[in-house]
């Protein structure tokens, strides 16, 4: 089991979410799946947050969801990102990049 | 505003919306499988791929809800989840919650009950037709047949008038029964009295004017109780013939279920024959009462009175003592009724709202320390998006279950202490009989515990909402909800406090009144003593009654333990008035319309003993004094002082009876003053008179004086007197002390729902201090902790809370005592020996709620003196 610390950065997961539907529509599963390996195991989400943050990128009009048959012939919601969903990402990638390049200055301070 | 709008939409729509449950329920069961199957691909049997996965994706339940929750959606079944999470919070805190239930039940149930007595008794509409429109007129049980009569062609606005009085009489149900007679208490009254009620019989009809003449044959409408309780509920009672007295009597009619009047003891009503001829008709003892045409104004109503009273002048002479035309009234029948138990009433309803106002601010308090107390963690969770509005709701439901909580306890204590409730209120005449709790009680009672659910949870509702928005700083939110917070508390104790100055005051007045009423001197003593209304019928011989009278002394002078028995026509403090004019020995001045009035107490030789009556000058009666021999008297003190002042009475003579039949009295006696009608006021002049000597007797009161305890000797003395004549109905067997009790029962009664309710306050109050200082050192443990480490000492810490503790508590005692001044008017009448402004029950009050907070604030500001530095690093 990973430990909590494994446990997604509250706040950064929407932003990851939004890059991931940003590749491909995917199911919820997927995205988690898609978080797990992408990171190499580093990040992992549990799904009430997962599932929380979707319905709130949908509310916010970021992401539209739908349902469709997957390869296996089960019904699943998809999500995909939406016109103003690609703009909040690009805002929030660039946000996070300042903020990153921040903290490493001042971890870098001897 | 348009984020807020398009938000609250969504989740309302959220919260209708089944389909959206649905998908997310078949979401999250997508995910389970693909999880469970990911693990059987990774070579794990279906069942235990499918365990692990559950347990890694958590209870689906809990999961479901946990993503709902960032919706906002109040399910149903969140609902029993917010109010079983409710429960659980106050079973940790079991002691306040229990505290915090408990009086607040103790407040709705004491008001719901009151309240329903209130409205059955002075709302519930009369058993009469139109009865704003029946008048009862003034000099209640005084007017007499003559003027009835003069009067029934002067009605004016009176569209009926009648006459009625209420009488008693010996009644067996079951003649075959071995027990004495029992009373019938009922009304005599004119054939008009149903024509002003305007209420027709259940069953046969009124007694007519054929039936209310002189001479007429005995018939008699009984009360629905009687009908089912001692006729079996006969469908043919009409026409059938009841003995009452020793007369049959005709049942004529059956009054309907409900029906009373006056009082709901009476349980008849018969005939009244006013007869010239008969020298009661020239006797006050009679009530009148009228109705009015429909549509006749008050203004009408009172000229009319007036004028009715100068036709009453012009025909009758009336002495200036007690002239009767001189302040004419007519008062509307439900004030005539209730009139006496409304402000008694009032006052207890009003003493129990102010319980109910500091029960809701006890909880209100509650509630909110325990808000404030999760600060943090509501904090925390709002900003992970949990929503003010599902934190809002939390501390909704733990409000409606409290409230619950107290509306089930207060309800069952409404039901189950009611009887007993009213037992103690000071009603009487059987008017406990007539009230119950109603729907409408129970359903104010709900509407009242909605009302006190949402004021206790509006505090910290408005400061959620405010401080709980969603990029909420920990920090911010905090402190807003303090700050918040804190003035809430202010206004609660000033409330509380304010409230139970009220209560303790009034408790304290009437306790301080109810002792100066102790301290009166009754003028008898009467401890030890037993006494026995005996109730003959009219027909009756004077001679046989005189000589069952005197069997039934001897009979029980003989009982052991018995030390003294007489008998007397009137029992001090209970019976009442029965006064007639006197014309005195030496005062001309005072001859004609100017006599004096006297009580007429007629009494047997030992009933002075008996009664513990002290003779200062002369002798009491005698057994010599006998019918054929001097007729003699003993006078009260007063009368005598007053009559012939610096000489004694001894031996001068008092004239009484009718005009044209006077009997000269001689006086061989003068008692000391006692209260023979009431413990307070100024007492009639009194003469006792030999029983013997008089030519018409009804009925006495046996007073018996024993060692043995009162309650001990009652069944022998009830068995001697159905030995000796089982037709006498003892109607009423009481203690003298009881008696004595009886004519302070209001105040006292009063003053013990009064103390009780201010005990009640006391505590609530010194709990509502101490939980507000403590909470207030809690949150400002850092900053003591800091300013000792600085060199601060810690009785100046001690020093500044307790006086921030006890502001609130001394702006409280302040409003309180304006509040006490304001309403001084309406507590003055039930006091006795002081005013309601009395300065020294008001200090007592103001001190002793002083006393309480600073009690409160001491315990936690000790705490707060004891800081140690290092709890100022752990408490941040």
């Amino acid at each position: 089991m990973p430990t909590s610390s494994a446990d997604i950065i509250r706040g950064t997961a929407d932003m990851l979410i939004l890059k991931l539907l940003d590749v491909a529509p995917m199911h919820g599963w997927g995205i988690g799946q898609e978080l797990q390996q992408r990171s190499r195991d580093a990040l992992r989400i549990q799904p009430g947050a997962l599932y929380g943050a979707l319905h709130r990128l949908v509310r916010e009009g970021w992401v539209r969801s739908y349902w469709q048959t997957t390869e296996n012939g089960r019904r699943a919601r998809y999500y995909a990102l939406t016109r103003s969903g690609k703009r909040r990402l690009e805002i929030e990638t660039e946000t996070w990049h300042r903020l990153a390049g921040g903290v490493a200055l001042i971890l870098a301070t001897r | 505003m348009r984020q807020l709008l398009s938000d609250t939409l969504f989740r309302i729509r959220a919260l209708f919306d089944r389909r959206a449950q649905r998908e997310l329920d078949e979401e999250l069961r997508f995910h389970l499988d693909m999880d469970a199957a990911a693990l059987r691909s990774r070579g794990l049997a279906p069942a235990e791929a499918e365990r692990v996965a559950r347990r890694q994706f958590g209870s689906m339940r809990r999961e479901a809800e946990r993503v709902r929750d960032a919706w906002g959606i109040a399910l149903a079944d969140e609902f029993v989840a917010d109010v079983r999470h409710a429960v659980r919070q106050m079973r940790r805190r079991l002691g306040y919650t229990a505290i915090v239930v408990l009086t607040l039940g103790l407040g709705i149930g004491a008001t719901v009950a009151l309240f329903s007595v209130v409205s059955d008794l002075l709302l519930r509409p009369l058993p009469y037709a139109h009865a704003d429109r029946i008048h009862v007129f003034w000099s209640d049980y005084d007017w007499r047949g003559e003027e009835y009569d003069f009067l029934r062609d002067r009605a004016g606005v009176f569209q009926h008038l009648a006459a009625f009085s209420t009488n008693g009489e010996p009644y067996r149900p079951n003649a075959a029964s071995a027990d004495g007679a029992r009373l019938l208490p009922f009304v005599v009254a004119t054939s008009t009295l149903f024509d002003v009620l305007g209420t027709r019989p259940l069953l046969g009809r009124p007694f007519d004017s054929t039936e209310d003449r002189p001479g007429a044959a005995p018939v008699i409408v009984i009360s629905y109780g009687m009908w089912r309780e001692d006729l079996g509920g006969d469908p043919h009672v009409i026409g059938r013939r009841i003995i009452v007295g020793d007369v049959p009597v005709t049942v004529v009619g059956v009054m309907p279920k409900g029906f009373y009047f006056p009082t709901p003891d009476i349980r008849a009503w018969r005939p009244l024959a006013l007869d010239p001829k008969s020298p009661s008709y020239f006797n006050g003892y009679l009530t009148l009462l009228g109705r009015t045409a429909a549509g006749v104004r008050p203004e009408l109503v009172s000229s009319d009175i007036r004028r009715i009273a100068r036709a009453l002048g012009s025909r009758f002479t009336y002495p200036a003592a007690w002239d009767k035309t001189r302040n004419p009234y007519a008062l509307p029948i439900r004030t005539y009724l209730t009139g006496d138990v409304r402000d008694p009433l009032l006052l207890l309803l009003a003493a129990a709202v102010l319980l109910l106002g500091i029960a809701c601010a006890n909880a209100a308090s509650l509630i909110l320390a325990r808000t404030s107390d999760r600060t943090s963690e509501m904090a925390v969770r709002s900003a992970l998006g949990a929503g003010q509005w599902r934190l809002a709701r939390q501390v909704l439901a733990e409000s409606l279950v409290l409230a619950m909580a107290a509306a089930a306890l207060g309800v069952a204590i409404a039901t189950a202490g009611f009887r007993a409730l009213v037992a103690v209120l000071p009603l009487g005449n059987g008017f406990g009989e007539t009230v119950g709790i109603g729907w409408a009680t129970f359903a104010a009672a709900f509407a009242l515990t909605l009302a006190i659910a949402l004021a206790a949870s509006a505090a910290p509702m408005r400061n959620l909402l405010r401080n709980g928005g969603g990029a909420v700083n920990r920090e911010r939110s905090e402190q807003g909800l303090h700050r918040g917070t804190r003035r809430v508390h202010g206004v609660i104790i000033v409330s509380q406090v304010a409230f139970a100055v009220l209560l303790v005051l009034g408790a304290r007045l009437l306790i301080r009144s109810v002792d100066n009423l102790r301290a009166v001197d009754m003028g008898f003593d009467p401890h030890g003593v037993s006494t026995y209304t005996l109730v003959t019928s009219d027909n009756m011989s004077t001679d046989d009654q005189r000589q069952f009278f005197g069997q039934v002394l001897a009979r029980v002078s003989a009982l052991p333990g018995v030390r003294a028995a007489g008998i007397t026509n009137r029992l001090p403090l209970r019976d009442g008035g029965y006064q007639g004019p006197m014309g005195i020995e030496g005062r001309p001045d005072l001859d004609g319309t100017n006599r004096p009035n006297s009580l007429y107490r007629t009494v047997t030789p030992a009933y002075f003993a008996a009664m513990g009556l002290r003779v200062r000058d002369g002798r009491g009666i005698d057994s010599t004094d006998v019918m054929g021999g001097l007729p003699v008297t003993v006078i009260s003190e007063s009368f005598a002082r007053h009559m012939w002042p610096g000489q004694s009475a001894l031996g001068k003579h008092i004239y009484s009876g009718w005009s044209g039949q006077m009997e000269s009295l001689e006086v061989v006696g003068v008692t000391h003053e006692a209260r023979l009608t009431t413990v307070t006021g100024q007492e009639p002049f009194a003469m006792f008179v030999p029983l013997a000597q008089q030519t018409s007797i009804s009925g006495g009161v046996l007073v018996v004086r024993s060692l043995t305890p009162p309650a001990a000797l009652m069944p022998a003395v009830r068995r001697a007197i159905a030995e000796i004549d089982p037709r006498v109905a003892v109607a009423r067997i009481e203690t003298m002390d009881d008696v004595v009790a009886g004519a302070l029962v209001e105040p006292l009664r009063l003053r013990f729902f009064l103390t009780l309710f201010a005990g009640i306050a006391l505590v609530l109050g010194t709990i509502g201090v101490y939980g507000v200082v403590s909470y207030a050192v809690s949150q400002r443990r850092a900053e003591f902790a800091i300013r000792m480490a600085l060199g601060a000492s810690p009785r100046r810490v001690l020093r500044e809370v307790v006086e921030r503790g006890l502001v609130p508590v001394i702006a409280g005692v302040a409003a309180g005592i304006i509040a006490a001044l304001a309403v001084s008017s309406l507590l003055g009448r039930f006091l006795y020996g002081l005013g309601a402004a009395d300065p020294a029950s008001l200090g007592a009050a103001a001190g002793v709620l002083l006393a309480a907070g600073m009690a409160a604030a001491l315990v936690p500001a000790a705490r707060a003196g004891r800081t140690s530095p290092a709890e100022a690093l752990r408490a941040d």
